[in-house]
């Protein structure tokens, strides 16, 4: 019915294809081997892995794992005030919940900031050493406490406990980009999924 | 044409290099500012020096307000090895060391130095020229890292700390990068051209102290008037000069090198750990005056071009002068000006403030008008057409990184080598819908490297409170250990022991109310509270 | 916010390209039109106008500026699609030929830019699939014609009369506009003779000739422009090829495209090429100038915005045309398969894309770092970097 098919041509050209789908195949299949061999990760800490770990408990939870591991079984995805808009759109995105805007009841979305002990009021009781979650105060008993800047996630913890009141939160000064993406420049969006088109 | 140029070239000292994957050839601009020699400018009224003219940190002044410097005397100490040893320009009184606009595009509003000029331009003693021949690196690097030497090229990396760097792995080819391929940008064919004799003993001195094997010098086939003034002085042996096509963007460092070796500076890679060295020439020309005449950097050659100037040429200006004061020298037309740029037209910064000082990277400025610069086009929908793929010289897809810097798929971007794009601009050059390309995949960069910083932040913070955790954990389990393990203290003992937890909450007690007595009670107790911050002074 | 470097801007902007692409037309439309009449122009005027008026109402409803008209892409879709189809095709062909195109092909999918298949060989499959009669009536040659019928306005043989004349102006327009037919006296007869005008392609005849009609009339002493000696297919594609030769030239498309494609078309009809078998395959000069294949290689396959990026991807997708323009002529039903084959190159042009890159510098075989191996084109979920 097809004496084509019995040329050698046709045949080589026939094996050639076949090869080339069954490599195809192979590399498709390759992606899911090596994820194979990697560490499986549990889906609490992936969900962890996008909070900011401030450790601050605004969420309710002590800490940004124990609120991961409530997400994951359906609590909902908008308490975290210091991750910001971006931590509520990757998780709704992860989950696949609705965007919400923030939970009002944990606050308002925060700048970047950072507690500092004013040192002449310092009277040295440890209680904000005990609060602070990342261990960022510096200090023991009778001596001077203070804060290391670059360990310190301004997650309140440690005002509260203060019984002289000597500790601040100094909103650090917004990071504006230099350069502004002239694509949302112009439409005003966050980004985010927006495909092409010119602006004519 | 290549191969008959080489084999029929008289000259054995005179190669011609390989030439780059894509690139663009656009209109040079640069007959207007190449009619003059280059001219020292007088002596400003002001001189402002910003601390931090290069990529690192800002130098710490070492004079104050009233004081009277000489020229050439050290008015500021490097922070460390990333930051430069800064030399007063010329005689004068410190007025103050304030906040002004700079060139600098990372540190744009800056401290920077005052000096009003007395006109006298009164040196330091300055010592004997030095021998240098007879010097090792190790004895050359304290006289170059004094001089305060910067990258001239534009991107100001300090030398001594790049010198210091290439000491150790072994460099086996200097290559002065004379190459100028930027538009507008005429400084170091001006420079070359007058002082060919000095830039070469320059890029001697260089190759001394890095101890590299050859020397190259990397200029453009179609600067003749450059090329001859190396050939008259050029010493026969030591340096060869590479004549390299006139494309752009030949000069920049690792497509100087693919054409002046063939081969490719692996990515994440520095230049010396393949042991090549790329030096500016302008920076060569310090060298020479740092070794030789023992002075230290304290002015470059500036291009002044653009149509809306009267006299455009090239000016040795002193570090710290005005733009707006270079500018009116050679007799500006504010009716015409509608743009300022710093540096070339296509890699260049746009000054929006005139009364930016220059630095000393700083290699040209344009005042250019609507013709020079036409009013920038809408952007158009890319059509896909490719002509920006053909023009990339690191072999990137430009249209894929538009596509993906949109939809900000930051995987994606690193993927397509979003980081291997060196900026230079020829993509966003030929694209015909007018997409401003660079700008899209700076602010993609620039978001990319904030969101890895901030992840990094996180996982440090995480991993400290799981220690915390851990920590508390650990004291929990001893405490009960010793508990168990331990006899019973005796109550009355703990009255008189100055450690114990009781004393130490009466001695709480007493600061605390020695405290509250101070402020009169405007502390809002602990338990009081909910949240609400102190109303008190912040301290720094 | 302070805008980025570069300051300094080529000249060239959409428009150009797009202009220029047509000048390249424009030497084989000229040659069509000698060859075959007026309909060609006909063919163009209809579809350029109905390609703009839908372009600006899709521009207007999308909330666009009509300033973008000016970068002549509806006019290069619109001149395209009237060199695919049949010269003095009926208005109704034309203008629905330009609808798809337009509107459903490029504004629908996002605009300029946008669109994923050639507009012109989409809105050709759809005409060729939706009125498979009227697309494969081409106009002979004239000295293949073979007119019946006459009447009393037709006295004159119409054979002897030249393409460009009068009489073949009103035969044109009759074609293109057949409501115009009851104007005639005799209406049947009119339609009848535009009937009798048309054939199938020259692809079918030339089959069993397999010879070049250029060579065969200069062996015999004929003049090879001459209209009698019927080189008119051949030297349309020649005039095309020197269009696509001058946009070469102006660097306004890539060599790797066109090449491929030529290349594979002519190896693959080379080794296939077997005279004495039943089935015909044609030789390989027949391929490459007896058909549109200059066209589809150097106008249509090029379209920047649906064909593959990079230029070894471009390479294959070239030779995936060529594959496909000779196993659907040869095997499939479709003698004019220069548009089915672009459309299956437009299916492959995404993965071509992700898997033939081109080389960034310091990575791969010279550089230390980067491995020749894609990662898969999708993730599978969030990933943790470890």
């Amino acid at each position: 019915m097809y004496p084509l098919i019995e040329t050698i041509y046709v045949q080589a050209a026939i094996a050639c294809f076949a090869i080339f789908l069954l490599l195809q195949i192979m590399f498709f299949l390759r992606k899911y081997w090596i994820h194979s061999l990697e560490k499986q990760y549990s889906i609490v800490d992936r969900i962890n892995a996008l909070l900011p770990q401030t450790q601050c408990g605004r969420c309710g939870y002590a800490g940004c794992r124990p609120y991961a591991k409530a997400m994951s079984l359906g609590e909902q995805v908008n308490k975290c005030p210091p991750g910001g808009e971006s931590t509520i759109v990757n998780l709704s995105l992860m989950l696949n919940e609705h965007k919400k805007t923030l939970d009002p009841a944990h606050g308002e979305f925060l700048q970047a900031a950072v507690a500092v002990i004013r040192e002449e009021e310092c009277i040295g009781c440890t209680k904000c050493i005990q609060a602070c979650p990342v261990d960022a105060i510096l200090g023991g008993t009778k001596l001077m406490h203070t804060v290391i800047e670059s360990e310190c996630t301004a997650c309140d913890l440690c005002i509260e406990p203060c019984p002289v009141d000597c500790i601040d939160l100094i909103q650090l000064p917004p990071l504006k980009p230099l350069w502004q993406s002239p694509g949302t420049a112009e439409r005003g969006l966050s980004g985010r999924s927006f495909v092409g088109g010119g602006s004519l | 044409m290549k191969l008959m140029r080489k084999i029929f070239s008289a000259d054995k000292n005179v190669s011609y290099g390989r030439t780059i994957p894509g690139g663009i050839r656009p209109r040079a601009h640069k007959i207007t500012s190449l009619r003059s020699r280059v001219m020292a400018t007088p002596i400003p009224p002001v001189l402002i020096i910003p601390l931090n003219q290069q990529q690192g940190k800002a130098s710490r002044p070492c004079v104050k307000a009233g004081d009277r410097v000489l020229k050439y005397q050290k008015i500021a100490e490097a922070a460390d090895d990333s930051s430069l040893n800064i030399h007063a320009p010329s005689s004068g009184v410190v007025s103050m060391i304030q906040n002004h606009t700079t060139i600098n595009i990372n540190a744009a509003n800056q401290l920077c130095i005052f000096i009003e000029t007395d006109g006298i331009d009164e040196e330091v003693p300055i010592p004997d020229t030095l021998d240098w021949r007879g010097m090792t690196s190790e004895q050359l690097l304290p006289v170059i890292s004094n001089a305060g030497i910067c990258g001239m090229g534009g991107a100001g990396f300090p030398l001594s700390k790049k010198i210091d760097s290439a000491i150790i792995p072994d460099i086996h080819t200097l290559i002065i990068n004379a190459v100028e391929c930027e538009p507008f940008i005429t400084a170091d064919q001006a420079l070359i051209r007058e002082h060919a004799d000095e830039v070469i003993q320059g890029a001697q001195i260089l190759q001394h102290a890095i101890n590299a094997k050859r020397c190259l010098l990397a200029i453009e086939s179609d600067k003749t008037d450059a090329i001859e003034a190396l050939s008259n002085y050029a010493d026969r042996d030591s340096i060869k000069l590479l004549l390299l096509d006139n494309k752009y963007p030949a000069g920049g460092e690792r497509q100087l090198i693919q054409a002046a070796t063939g081969k490719e500076l692996p990515a994440g890679h520095l230049p010396a750990e393949a042991g090549i060295y790329v030096q500016n020439a302008g920076t060569v020309f310090s060298i020479y005056k740092a070794v030789v005449e023992n002075k230290p950097c304290i002015s470059r050659v500036t291009t002044l071009t653009g149509e809306a100037l009267q006299t455009p040429k090239n000016f040795n200006a002193l570090v710290g002068t005005q733009v707006s004061w270079l500018f009116d020298l050679c007799g500006i037309d504010n009716k015409t000006h509608s743009k300022s740029v710093a540096g070339g037209s296509l890699m260049g910064i746009e000054l929006m403030d005139n009364s930016a000082p220059i630095s000393q990277s700083t290699n040209c400025l344009i005042a250019g008008s609507l013709s020079e610069f036409p009013d920038i086009m809408p952007e158009q929908a890319c059509i896909r057409c490719g002509y920006c793929a053909n023009a990339c010289p690191s072999g990137l897809l430009p249209q894929q990184l538009l596509a993906y810097s949109r939809c900000e798929e930051d995987e994606l971007l690193a993927q397509q080598g979003l980081f291997d794009c060196i900026e230079c601009g020829a993509c966003s050059y030929v694209c015909p819908s007018s997409i401003p390309l660079v700008q899209y995949y700076r602010s993609s960069k620039e978001r990319i490297i904030s969101a890895r910083q901030k992840k990094e932040t996180s996982q440090a913070w995480q991993n400290r409170f799981q220690y915390h955790q851990y920590r508390i954990k650990k004291l929990k389990d001893e405490a009960l250990s010793r508990t168990s393990a331990k006899p019973v203290i005796d109550k009355q003992q703990s009255a008189d022991d100055p450690f114990s937890k009781e004393q130490a909450a009466l001695e709480v007690a007493a600061a605390v109310a020695r405290v509250k007595a101070k402020k009169g009670n405007v502390i809002a107790s602990s338990a009081a509270t909910d949240g609400s911050q102190s109303d008190g002074e912040p301290t720094a | 916010m302070i805008t980025s470097s570069p300051f300094q801007h080529g000249k060239q902007t959409v428009g150009d390209i797009m202009s220029l692409v047509i000048i390249a037309c424009i030497p084989g439309i000229c040659i069509s039109t000698w060859h075959f009449g007026y309909g060609l122009i006909l063919n163009i005027l209809l579809a350029t106008s109905s390609a703009l008026a839908f372009e600006a109402a899709c521009l207007l409803m999308r909330h666009r500026s009509l300033l973008a008209l000016k970068d002549n892409s509806a006019l290069l879709t619109a001149v395209l699609l009237a060199i695919s189809i049949p010269p003095g095709s009926p208005w109704w062909l034309v203008i629905s030929g330009s609808f798809v195109a337009i509107v459903m092909v490029k504004h629908i999918y996002g605009g300029l830019g946008q669109n994923p298949f050639n507009p012109a060989m989409v809105a050709y499959v759809f005409l060729l699939l939706s009125f498979p009669l009227d697309m494969t009536s081409w106009h002979l040659p004239i000295a293949l014609e073979n007119l019946t019928g006459g009447s009393a306005e037709t006295d004159i043989n119409l054979a002897s009369l030249s393409p460009l004349s009068w009489q073949r102006l009103k035969l044109s327009v009759l074609a293109a506009l057949p409501f115009l037919s009851t104007f005639y006296e005799n209406p049947q007869s009119a339609i009848g003779m535009i009937d009798g005008m048309a054939m199938a392609t020259p692809l079918i005849e030339y089959k069993m000739a397999g010879n070049s009609a250029i060579l065969a009339s200069r062996d015999a002493g004929q003049d090879i422009f001459s209209r009698q000696s019927g080189t008119g297919w051949e030297l349309t594609n020649l005039s095309y090829l020197l269009g696509g030769l001058f946009l070469l030239y102006k660097r306004i498309i890539s060599w790797h495209i066109p090449f491929s494609i030529i290349a594979t078309l002519g190896v693959i009809s080379f080794l296939f090429y077997a005279p004495n078998s039943s089935t015909v395959f044609g030789t390989p000069y027949l391929h490459l100038l007896g058909s549109a294949t200059m066209i589809g290689a150097f106008f249509i396959a090029t379209d920047p915005v649906s064909a593959a990026t990079g230029n070894n991807a471009k390479i294959v997708y070239g030779i995936i045309i060529g594959l496909s323009i000779y196993s659907i002529r040869v095997w499939g039903s479709y003698l004019d398969s220069v548009a089915l084959a672009v459309l299956f190159g437009n299916f492959c042009a995404p993965l071509l894309d992700h898997y033939f890159r081109p080389r960034v510098y310091g990575h791969g075989k010279q550089g230390n770092s980067g491995s020749t191996l894609r990662k898969p084109l999708l993730s599978l979920g969030d990933k943790i970097e470890s």
